[in-house]
């Protein structure tokens, strides 16, 4: 004998099949709120803070003084750099923030092309993983001798930029 | 067939309602972005101190007493806006002053509306720690709140010591002389603006009268002194005198030279930092003398201008042998410039 039940199984499965993915839809849509326009706001004081360090070492403490960022690099101090770039951006008016890490790099023009060099030494906890963001800034070295920085032109000023990436360990 | 008909129509139904109830969360995205306000206020408020030097800048805001702070339209802690992150002490000094005491200068409305902005009542904790030093206004912090953290630099006031090692050049060589036999003896230091101001100095080195307290200490006066017989000699008093380079020199008549004017000069001598005195205070001076003048009192002075601050002792016989022009000026010797200090400014907003 022949009658509807199969269609009405059939339809039933249907309509609960689709009631059941739209419930995912809904649930997976409306759960996701950390959304990528949250995310940038942490990065953003992270670079905020990496970029006043850098400018702040940069700045001679007197007229015609020391600049903190140029000696580290004019005497090949890449590890005290870092601490100091660390140091800085640790401070608070409390405890310090002690969980940042950084990798400090230089980047300049040779002859015939762009180097970059790691000027502090790898930071064994970096996997490459982490959600660092990167500071820079442009440097002016005197001309002189720079033995520690292969192929750099050394009789006359040169610019080059310190770039810092920086992250929560 | 009716349970056909009631499963389409049923099914239906729930797309509807399912397509109604997923548009909800996006009506509510709006409320869900408090928390993200709360760190775009604090970031604002950290710029506008760190990266401006506030409204009005002639004269600078913190130079508006109690009386006319409502004047004030933004209150910026940068020496001027080509420094960001170079921040003026005494720009840092008018902000916190006395922030943690019940009578603070600034009131919660006036960090509202000369910094924070906005319509929104929030909460805020702002603090500047340099080493040993902290200032800090505002609520303890709640769990869960707005912050920006930035790296700064505070610029402090000069100061010219003249001391011993001036003595050659500060005494007069042949006291026996017939031109010293006046019983009066003066000193000058002088400021000549068109110098100190030069545009090639950099705000956050250059020395501003007009925005940063001039400090004159003559110490060791000891050995300015006739010492063969006299221990003291008698400041009668301090007088000022204005040049412009295509005229002679006037005296600041606008000055009360009788009564002391806290806001415009200190004058301490012999070390005694509890008593200070008018600009003619005829007391004997055995160690000591400390003038600070403050920003206020070059309101009169143009970019070009010259001061003379002039020491005028009197006894007689004379008993201090003390002469000569000492320049305020960028010559390590005659002034010192103290080092910018490192700092970190914190702002919290809830």
């Amino acid at each position: 004998m022949v009658n509807d039940t199969g269609q009405l199984y059939t339809m039933e499965g249907v309509a609960a099949g689709l009631i059941m993915l739209l419930t995912a839809y809904i649930v997976i849509s409306t759960t996701s709120i950390y959304t990528t326009g949250d995310t940038h706001i942490p990065d953003m004081q992270l670079e905020q803070l990496g970029s006043d360090v850098l400018a702040m070492m940069d700045t001679p403490d007197k007229e015609r003084g020391e600049n903190q960022l140029v000696g580290f690099i004019k005497n090949d101090q890449g590890d005290d750099l870092r601490d100091r770039f660390l140091d800085n951006c640790k401070m608070r008016a409390g405890d310090a923030d002690a969980d940042l890490r950084a990798q400090v790099y230089l980047s300049y023009r040779t002859s015939d092309s762009v180097n970059t060099i790691p000027l502090s030494p790898a930071d064994e906890s970096f996997t490459r993983r982490e959600n660092t963001v990167r500071v820079t800034r442009w440097v002016q070295l005197p001309s002189g001798s720079y033995s520690h920085i292969p192929n750099i032109e050394t009789s006359r000023p040169h610019a080059v930029l310190v770039e810092v990436l920086l992250w929560r360990a | 067939m009716l349970s056909l008909d009631f499963l389409a129509g049923f099914t239906i139904f729930l797309l509807a309602l399912i397509m109604v109830v997923s548009m909800v969360p996006g009506l509510l995205a709006g409320l869900q972005s408090s928390g993200i306000d709360y760190d775009a206020v604090a970031y604002r408020t950290g710029v506008i101190l760190v990266e401006d030097p506030g409204w009005p800048v002639n004269p600078p805001w913190e130079q508006y007493d109690r009386d006319h702070k409502d004047e004030i339209q933004r209150m910026g802690l940068a020496v001027s806006k080509d420094t960001p992150n170079i921040l003026l002490s005494t720009k840092v000094e008018r902000f916190f002053e006395n922030a943690s005491t019940e009578d603070p200068f600034f009131t919660e409305d006036d960090y509202h509306n000369k910094v924070i902005f906005g319509d929104y009542p929030y909460s805020y904790n702002i603090s500047l720690s340099s080493g040993n030093d902290l200032w800090q206004t505002g609520d303890p912090l709640p769990p869960g709140y707005g912050y920006i953290r930035r790296v700064v630099k505070i610029k402090e006031p000069s100061v010219a010591v003249i001391n011993e090692s001036f003595k050659d050049d500060y005494t007069i060589p042949n006291p026996s002389d017939p031109k010293w036999n006046s019983t009066a003896r003066n000193f000058t230091v002088r400021l000549d603006f068109g110098h100190l101001l030069n545009s090639t100095v950099s705000p956050a080195y250059r020395i501003d009268p007009r925005i940063e307290p001039v400090n004159v200490t003559i110490t060791d006066f000891e050995d300015y002194l006739n010492e063969t017989y006299y221990d003291n000699a008698t400041l009668k008093n301090v007088t000022f005198q204005k040049a412009e380079p295509d005229s002679l020199p006037v005296p600041l008549r606008w000055l009360s030279y009788s009564e002391e004017e806290p806001d415009l000069y200190t004058l301490h001598l012999n070390g005694v930092s509890e008593v200070s005195h008018n600009l003619t205070p005829n007391e004997p001076v055995n160690s000591s003398i400390s003038l600070v003048l403050k920003p206020a009192f070059m309101a009169f002075m143009g970019p070009n201008s010259i001061l003379d601050i002039r020491f005028n002792f009197e006894d007689d016989p004379p008993q201090t042998n003390i002469t000569g022009i000492h320049h305020y000026d960028y010559n390590m010797t005659n002034v010192t410039c103290t080092d910018l200090k490192t700092g970190v400014l914190e702002v919290a907003i809830w």
